[in-house]
């Protein structure tokens, strides 16, 4: 344990000061501001909104179109006026309440006729229009627009069956954050795996390997690192989850966010509506995972002779992490799938598929701690594993060493 | 005592080392010689316990090696073996902690050796910006910084210009004064002739000589004989003796590959009288020519 104390710190104390770590780090926490704080920032500053609206025609028109555009806040007439100019331009618009669009509203042959003069062309299409369809009846049938309207509107009320989320809209916001962890467990996994794998490659090619595996074991010199690279990764993502703790309660009382969060009021991971079970779900799926990754990583970079050869032997070794990230994309939209439960206890693909479950279904208890317990021993085969690898492939300089000649240093 | 008893070790099909034994008495100062590919490397890290023998056995004291007794071993590896941006004396403390010392103990002496090897100005620099040859210094630090009982030093003198070679070898006489056996490879055959009590020869992964010099120079069937001015008399004297043609030196001086077991006295009395003889003199074997025979049997070379 001495040795492995030893080790730990040095590799601690090593990492604090690469400028890579602060880079990385500082640089994480400035991606996260900048996710949560542009839109805020852009709205500010956007010259007009795509749902503001100039609507132009006879008042009486004007006035039943304007009641049945915003009464689904789908639009905001900003303007009305009795006619268009010859040419609309955009300093029309925008001397008109900042508008996206001007609409010419009449009627034309016992229907509604609309001429719209959008300042973004892609905003605008013939379905964004289904407010207005009763105001066309009516003037084709004579029947009331808000009677149609009545009459097309149907009472309705969605009862989750499951209790994890109370509304649709908290359910999707759940995806978003599910998304957005899935997304910081596989950039923490990734760079912590690499930072393990560059320290043994680099302890490897400038042969201090050969000191130090002379001195303390193997296991002990591998396991310092890796717990090592785990606590910085840590102290990584801790710094950008408390980033994204501190800035989204203020984006959360703007207005842009009023219909996404949960309320102003709540702080940190309550403010995106993060249950506290699903954090400490992150801690264990993010360190069983970066085990198995980084003890794997670790047995793969004792191998080369050459930093030239990283390259060969991170291909492999990169290809279950990549494929665990898509895995977990597809459990996102289908978290019960076969094949998505089936994942959810792979060793490599666990880490990932399970946490997204748990994130966004309700998932039988028994399922995550089946999977906790999997990926803890896949974590104990993986270092007894590597040790060995590492022990052979530590001294072992010339050639990569062929599968065969693997399989006999696990034999060994 | 060190006690390495027909140790052999294969990597794959290769087999490194065959068939190696030899003692190292304690306060000694070992030389292993070879040439590259030798199995010396191989020898060393068994002898470290890096590399587990095939068969044979290493002991220590008795003792089969092991962790704990490899802690109070020290290494010095051919190549330089230094984390590049780690600064010089938290390099040497590092390695002083993995052999057991305490962070205080390790720095009081971080600071004794890096004074005593002259690198004391470089302290808080990388050890990456360091020159070949304090990057070397800085290597003996950190392996002899717990005062290893046995020091392997893998090409100690590799890359050193004079100067620094003679504080190498200076603060290796000083490390065996105090009672660290050492085992050292070099090419440099001048430089560790005088310094190593005995010598082991291994070529092939086997044994090919072994010994003190002494020993060495008792079993080399010839002798350098060193006679001047080049007169025909003097040349017919060494004919008569059943010499070979004599190599002749830039100073004029005859060189004269003689069998060990001549009678140099009776040789010398006939030159006396043959002619005005200036130079006679009898030349042991040299480590590196001792070295060149002992390998020239595999290589085909012809012994001097």
């Amino acid at each position: 344990m001495r040795d492995l104390g030893i080790v730990f710190v040095a590799e601690l104390v090593r990492k604090l000061r690469s400028r890579l770590f602060w880079l990385a780090t500082a640089g994480g926490m400035f991606a996260i501001a900048v996710l949560i704080e542009a839109p805020l920032f852009f709205s500010a500053i956007a010259q007009s909104s795509s749902s503001d609206i100039v609507l132009a025609g006879p008042p009486s028109l004007v006035a039943r179109a304007k009641t049945l555009m915003e009464r689904h806040k789908d639009y905001r007439v900003v303007a009305t006026v009795a006619a268009l100019p010859p040419h609309v331009t955009n300093a029309y618009l925008a001397a008109h309440g900042k508008a996206g669009a001007a609409i010419a509203i009449a009627e034309r042959n016992g229907k509604l006729r609309l001429d719209v003069y959008p300042r973004d062309l892609s905003a605008f299409d013939g379905a964004q229009f289904r407010d207005l369809v009763p105001l066309n009846i009516e003037l084709a049938t004579g029947i009331a627009a808000h009677r149609i309207d009545g009459a097309i509107s149907i009472d309705r009320a969605i009862h989750p069956i499951d209790e994890k989320f109370a509304d649709t809209r908290t359910a999707a916001l759940a995806h978003g954050v599910a998304f957005g962890m899935i997304f910081i467990l596989y950039l923490a996994i990734i760079i912590a795996s690499q930072s393990v794998m560059s320290a043994v490659a680099e302890e490897k090619t400038s042969r201090i390997a050969e000191i130090l595996v002379a001195t303390i074991s193997p296991t002990n010199l591998l396991a310092g690192k890796v717990f090592a690279a785990a606590a910085i990764a840590i102290v990584q993502v801790g710094s950008w989850f408390a980033t994204a703790a501190v800035l989204v309660p203020f984006a959360a009382a703007s207005p842009i966010f009023a219909s996404a969060a949960t309320g102003s009021e709540k702080t940190g991971a309550a403010a995106l509506g993060i249950d506290p079970l699903l954090i400490l779900y992150f801690i264990a799926f993010f360190v069983l995972g970066y085990l198995q990754y980084a003890t794997t990583y670790a047995a793969a970079a004792s191998l080369i002779s050459r930093t030239e050869d990283l390259g060969t032997v991170t291909t492999p070794v990169i290809l279950p992490v990549v494929g665990a990230f898509f895995v977990a994309q597809y459990a996102l939209v289908e978290p019960d799938a076969p094949i998505v439960v089936a994942c959810s206890f792979i060793p490599f693909l666990s880490p990932f598929v399970m946490f997204t479950r748990v994130a966004i279904s309700v998932v039988p208890w028994w399922q995550p701690v089946l999977a906790l317990l999997i990926d803890a021993a896949t974590v104990a085969v993986c270092f007894w594993a590597a040790g060995r690898i590492y022990r052979v492939g530590m001294l072992l300089y010339g050639r990569l060493p062929s599968p065969k000649q693997i399989f006999a240093a696990l034999r060994a | 005592m060190l006690v390495v008893d027909r140790i052999a070790r294969s990597f794959g099909n290769v087999r490194a080392v065959r068939d190696v034994s030899f003692v190292v008495e304690r306060g000694s100062i070992f030389g292993l010689l070879g040439p590259n590919g030798a199995g010396k490397t191989t020898t060393m890290r068994t002898i470290l316990g890096i590399y587990a023998p095939d068969s044979g056995s290493v002991t220590w004291e008795g003792a089969p090696i092991d962790l704990e007794l490899r802690r109070r071993f020290g290494y010095l590896p051919e190549e330089r073996g230094l984390y590049g941006k780690m600064k010089v004396k938290e390099q040497i403390v590092y390695f002083a902690r993995m052999h057991g010392l305490g962070a205080k103990l390790a720095s009081t002496r971080a600071d004794e050796w890096m004074e005593r090897l002259a690198v004391t100005q470089y302290a808080t620099r990388a050890c990456g910006e360091l020159s070949k040859g304090n990057q070397q210094k800085v290597q003996l630090a950190c392996a002899v910084l717990h005062e290893p009982e046995l020091l392997v030093l893998d090409e100690p003198f590799s890359g050193l210009d004079p100067v620094n070679a003679e504080t190498m070898l200076a603060c290796l006489r000083d490390l065996c004064a105090s009672g660290t056996t050492l085992i050292l490879s070099s090419h440099q055959m001048f430089q560790i002739e005088d310094a190593c009590n005995a010598f082991c020869v291994v070529a092939a992964g086997e044994v090919r000589a072994r010994g003190t010099l002494a020993d060495l120079r008792a079993t080399f069937p010839t002798r350098t004989l060193r006679v001047s001015p080049d007169l025909p008399e003097i040349r017919a004297v060494f004919a008569a003796a059943g010499a070979r043609e004599p190599v002749v030196n830039g100073s004029g001086e005859l060189a004269y590959e003689m069998d060990a077991a001549t009678d140099f006295g009776a040789l010398l009395r006939s030159a006396v009288a043959a002619g005005p003889l200036q130079t006679f003199e009898r030349r042991e074997p040299t480590l590196g020519a001792i070295y060149l025979r002992a390998i020239g049997e595999t290589n085909g070379l012809v012994a001097r």
